[in-house]
């Protein structure tokens, strides 16, 4: 080695040390991902599982995501899409210069297959079909999405990351997918089902400029390695995490807040609020069709007590009779007046004799995949009983559960849960043909002048609106807010609480 | 001789015939439609259609099950639904840490079992000898999942000594396996160790009476040798067919154990195909586990035939 | 067995009753059975709270003073719950070994008495005893859909086999006896001398059998509740409330700590009682383990 050689290795070294606390993010090291199990697929289109969109939005990027302040912001396309004055014609410049994981680079084309595939095999795609007239490239870096009639979420929807409008290469459009080929700065290394998902740096990531903003900036990659673990059972991801096996453990019950205090092996991340529970009516057939009927399921609930006993402490729930919690936009009261946390047996009782209720069980369908769904469904089956309803508590697992649900004939209640959506539209509720089919006058009278309004100040309040008939018609009913807990090791550092945690910007300190 | 070997084989066969049969009547009862369950929540009742003929499933189950038999001589179990490969490789690849369990279980159990009982039939009656007898009754009576809940929150959480589950990431070594390994195979050891505990009792003390062992102590042999050069070698051949027995049993305990600990073994499999309407994956599992041991038992018959020319054919 | 005279008279079961009562095993276990018993039929009169009496606000709350054994997630009382539970662990466990018994004793005695149906019925007995028990125990209940009375139809057939190899085995040999023969040639039926000097014979092997199927299935449920793939979740019984308590170890010890110690208490003086039953019943069982 030569002396000038030596000697500007020393100083770049010096330099290094000098910029010590700027520069803290070490490059390299493994991070252990504890999930709440294994995602039944790796292709986030055809899934709306968050635990899909987890994983996946580090290998399969879309044209949007979404900033720290729930803003959309531009990822593969170049800035947010130039829409004509109608409404109807969506522009989308495309990055250069982004290639895929098979180091092919990502043009139009891709873009034009993969949104065409979006419509065809996602249900949030699909849902959109009936108002996309077409799709086609202009150039190489220009895609143009032509619209029937002005729908203001179109930019939210390609930005999710579940049902997830990704961008593969045209030639891997296969249905089932044969591979996650994607743009994102981590691909996949090997899956063990049951075991490990690996995923490695991507070393021909073309990360965007600046700093971190979100889901969306400058997407850093110091980790080399992602490994996420399925582990099923809630308990013994808290013990993982005190025992400091796994580096980040996802969906813990909040409960467990406690316990990872002031431990060294790890530290709890609370996520406030995360989402919401909630009761989805069946209003297309049987007992809950009667509107009455569903009134008088929701004057029975006592929520504060379905809140308690899923979430424990005051800390971890809120009772919010609005859909939005106030830290967003969408926060408003209209209609909530009376319609929540009323737990009044007698007035629902006068309900059911006005509906001429005979007495037909209550068919609710539930599933232990999350703890707090069955916790809230059993304390709601002794609220209903008290108020005259025979209750039918149908505990199945998850995958049962959206099997019957697609079915009007065999239930009346199913229990899920949603995070807070950056744009309401994408309340999977709201559709017509979402399991609940909730299709009146009313509802379509507000929810298309709420989704073809392009001025956001005008769709805050027509989302009062939507957010009023709902309260009306009770289509299904918001238990309140919960947050959500992780927990992470002090080593691990860069991970911003996140209802679809990320680890790109994540580093390990040495 | 050959007559007697090649009824056993026949009877064998015979067995293993009603086995496939036990489980294609079994996974086919159940209900759900493997189609929909395939093709997940937004398939139409077209897409369903298309795929049951594809699978053969709208065909009389006769013919279903004559298809079965033939995929089954291929040595074909069909493709596993949610894991995207065919079950046979699902299952080896699931095979290793369910070997290792119900070897290291075995072992943890003899090591506890065997001196405790050789010792309990030696002084038969002591105070020990029933201390013995009922720890091993109480270590049946234990649900192994309880106590495997107990050593997680004591060994791993507690005092951090093995990891809490799962069987070590893409590079671990086999230490680390190991690692991963103890405390199931200590959980399902314990449990086990009673069965094997008792029967050697037993089988000491049946030959702790006899004339030889009478003979050697007469001849002033010194007691530990008596014990363990004559009696315990007598006593052996039982006590190794109860061992291989129990390592017959531990596959049960294994499944819920693997559950526990999050082992990805075969019994985990199981669990979670059962969970996930994985149809094609719990048939196979369960034929080849069964088929396992019927072709075990019959080893254990000719292995009989070889060891003790007593037997009767 | 051929030692069991073909009609033991009174002074013969007093005498079986008061070598069993000698055991000081024997006399714990059935002691403890009783107790546990005891609580689970006098359940309603015992209980201080209904064991569904949801009280949110007094959730987790660690045993003693109003509490004997804590309170659960939802604030129910865990011991009337304990207690009330083992109505139903009990029950599962009785009804197993009666559907076992009905089911094994057919099979046993067809295959012991007709020729012809021996080598089939061995065979199937052969394949059932070739799936591990759980395992077995998960497909049945798969197939059939989980709930009470399909976990105990599964665990029926699951150890059926077991005592239908053991009635065949003994059927085989009563039927060569002088006195079964005798009775054939006096022109008796088949069906009755099943009945009369067969059954009679095997009662003992049966109850000693039926007191291991009892305490085997009781793990069983226990271990299927667990799994999420036995009883369903809301009934309470000694296995789901370990389910259910799991997500709370290391914070609300005694959810899981109570059914624990109430299902390894009757397991094991049910195997004292049934141990002490073989030993003075039929020493030659010992080895059948």
């Amino acid at each position: 080695m030569s002396p000038l050689k030596c000697a500007l290795l020393v100083g770049a070294g010096l330099a290094a040390l000098a910029a010590g606390p700027a520069l803290a993010q070490q490059k390299g090291g493994v991070v252990n991902v504890a999930t709440v199990g294994e995602p039944p697929t790796l292709d986030p289109m055809v899934s709306t599982a968050d635990l899909v969109g987890i994983i996946t939005q580090h290998v399969l990027e879309t044209l949007y995501t979404f900033d720290k302040n729930w803003k959309v912001t531009p990822l593969l396309a170049e800035k947010l899409p130039e829409i004509s004055p109608d409404g109807k014609v969506y522009t989308i410049r495309l990055r250069t210069g982004v290639t895929f994981h098979d180091g092919s680079d990502m043009t139009a084309e891709d873009v034009v297959a993969s949104l065409k595939r979006w419509t065809q095999v996602a249900s949030r795609g699909k849902q959109t079909a009936g108002n996309i007239a077409a799709i086609e490239a202009v150039d190489p870096a220009t895609v143009r999405i032509t619209l029937v009639a002005p729908y203001a979420p179109l930019t939210a929807l390609l930005a999710f990351n579940n049902s997830a409008a990704v961008i593969l290469p045209a030639e891997k459009q296969d249905n089932p997918m044969k591979e996650p080929v994607g743009t994102g700065p981590y691909k996949l290394k090997e899956r063990k089902p049951d075991q490990y998902i690996q995923l490695v740096r991507f070393d021909g990531y073309k990360s965007l400029p600046g700093e971190p903003d979100g889901y969306g900036g400058a997407r850093k990659q110091y980790l080399d390695e992602i490994r996420f673990v399925p582990v099923p059972d809630a308990n013994t991801r808290i013990e993982g995490a005190l025992s400091g096996q796994y580096d980040y453990v996802d969906a813990l019950p909040v409960e467990a807040f406690d316990r990872l205090k002031g431990q060294k092996a790890t530290e709890p991340v609370l996520l406030k609020p995360f989402g919401w529970p909630v009761f989805v009516m069946n209003t297309k057939q049987g007992l809950t069709e009667s509107r009455d009927v569903r009134l008088a399921v929701r004057s029975a609930l006592n929520m504060e007590d379905m809140l308690a006993a899923a979430f424990g402490n005051k800390e971890f729930f809120a009772l919010d009779a609005a859909m939005y919690p106030k830290s967003y936009v969408w926060s408003t009261d209209k209609g909530t007046e009376g319609a929540y946390n009323v737990g009044d047996p007698e007035k629902a009782a006068a309900l059911l004799k006005k509906a001429s209720y005979d007495g037909k069980p209550l068919r609710i369908l539930t599933s232990r995949q999350y703890e707090f769904h069955y916790k809230m469904a059993q304390v709601a089956a002794e609220y209903l009983k008290a108020a005259g309803f025979k209750v039918d508590l149908q505990v199945v697992d998850w995958a049962t559960l959206t099997q019957r649900r697609a079915d009007p004939a065999l239930w009346d209640i199913y229990i899920t849960h949603s995070p807070f959506l950056p744009e309401p539209a994408l309340i999977g509720m709201l559709s017509t043909s979402a399991p609940g089919w909730w299709d009146t006058p009313q509802r379509r009278a507000v929810v298309d002048a709420f989704n073809s309004e392009a001025d956001p100040k005008k769709r805050e309040a027509l989302w009062g609106e939507v957010q009023r008939v709902i309260a009306a018609d009770v289509p299904f009913i918001k238990i309140g807010d919960f947050n959500a807990l992780s927990a992470k090791a002090p080593k691990l550092e860069g991970v911003v609480p996140a209802p679809w945690p990320y680890f790109w910007n994540a580093s390990l300190k040495k | 001789m050959a007559r007697y070997i090649l009824q056993r084989f026949l009877g064998m066969l015979a067995v293993m015939f009603v086995v496939v049969t036990i489980v294609f009547v079994i996974v086919r009862v159940a209900p759900g439609d493997p189609a929909a369950v395939m093709l997940g929540p937004d398939a139409t009742a077209q897409d369903v259609a298309t795929l049951r003929a594809r699978l053969g499933l709208d065909q009389p189950l006769v013919v279903q099950y004559v298809y079965f038999l033939g995929q089954l001589l291929q040595g074909d179990l069909g493709q596993s639904i949610f894991l995207d490969r065919p079950v046979t490789t699902a299952l080896a690849e699931r095979a290793e840490p369910t070997f290792f369990l119900t070897l290291f279980s075995i072992l943890i159990a003899s090591l506890i079992a065997l001196p405790i009982g050789i010792y309990a039939a030696y002084r038969r009656g002591s105070l020990f000898d029933q201390a013995a007898t009922t720890a091993a009754m109480l270590a049946a009576s234990i649900p192994s999942f309880w106590l495997g809940l107990i050593f997680i929150q004591f060994f791993a959480v507690r005092f951090g000594l093995f990891p809490v589950s799962g069987y070590g990431g893409p590079d671990a070594g086999f230490l680390v396996r190991l690692q991963h390994l103890a405390l199931p195979a200590l959980a399902l050891g314990v449990v086990s160790s009673a069965l094997i505990l008792r029967f050697t009792r037993a089988s000491m003390l049946d030959v702790l009476g006899d004339d030889y062992v009478r003979t050697a102590r007469s001849k002033g042999m010194g007691e530990f040798r008596v014990v363990m050069r004559h009696a315990f070698k007598n006593a052996l051949i039982p006590i190794l067919t109860v061992i291989g027995l129990t390592a017959a049993l531990l596959v049960s305990g294994a499944v819920i154990t693997e559950t526990v600990f999050g082992l990805p073994g075969v019994g985990n499999l199981v669990v979670s195909a059962v969970l996930r309407r994985d149809y094609p994956v719990i048939q196979g599992a369960l034929l080849v586990i069964a088929a396992l041991y019927v072709l075990i038992n019959f080893a254990i018959d000719m292995l009989y035939l070889v060891v003790d020319p007593r037997v009767r054919y | 067995m051929a030692a069991s005279a073909p009609t033991a008279g009174n002074s013969e079961r007093v005498r079986l009753l008061g070598l069993l009562l000698k055991r000081r095993t024997v006399v714990v276990g059935l002691v403890v059975l009783g107790l546990i018993a005891a609580l689970a039929i006098l359940a309603p009169l015992i209980a201080p709270y209904a064991p569904n009496k949801l009280s949110v606000v007094n959730r987790l709350k660690p045993p003693g003073g109003t509490w004997l054994f804590g309170t659960d997630e939802f604030g129910r009382d865990v011991f009337s719950r304990t207690i009330y539970a083992g109505r139903l662990s009990l029950l599962v466990g009785g009804a197993v070994v009666v559907m076992a018994a009905v089911l094994g004793v057919t099979l046993g005695l067809c295959a012991g008495f007709f020729r012809r149906l021996d080598t089939p019925i061995a065979r199937i007995i052969d394949a059932m005893m070739a799936f591990p028990d759980i395992l077995l125990a998960i497909a049945l209940v798969a197939a059939l859909g989980p709930s009470l009375v399909t976990v105990i139809v599964a665990l029926g057939i699951v150890y059926a086999p077991r005592l239908a190899r053991i009635v065949r085995a003994s059927t085989l040999v009563i039927r060569e006896l002088p006195y079964v023969e005798a009775a054939r040639a006096l022109g008796v039926s088949t069906p009755r001398i099943m009945t009369r000097h067969v059954l009679r014979n095997l009662v003992s092997p049966i109850l000693v059998q039926g007191t291991f199927i009892f305490a085997y299935a009781m793990l069983a449920e226990a271990g299927l509740s667990f799994l999420g793939l036995g009883v369903s979740p809301e009934v309470p019984t000694w296995g789901t409330m370990i389910a259910a308590g799991r997500q709370y170890i290391g914070q609300a010890d005694w959810m899981t700590l109570f059914p624990g110690v109430a299902i390894v208490l009757s397991v094991l003086s049910l195997q004292m009682v049934g141990d002490g039953l073989r030993d003075v019943l039929d020493p030659r069982l010992r080895k059948d383990l």
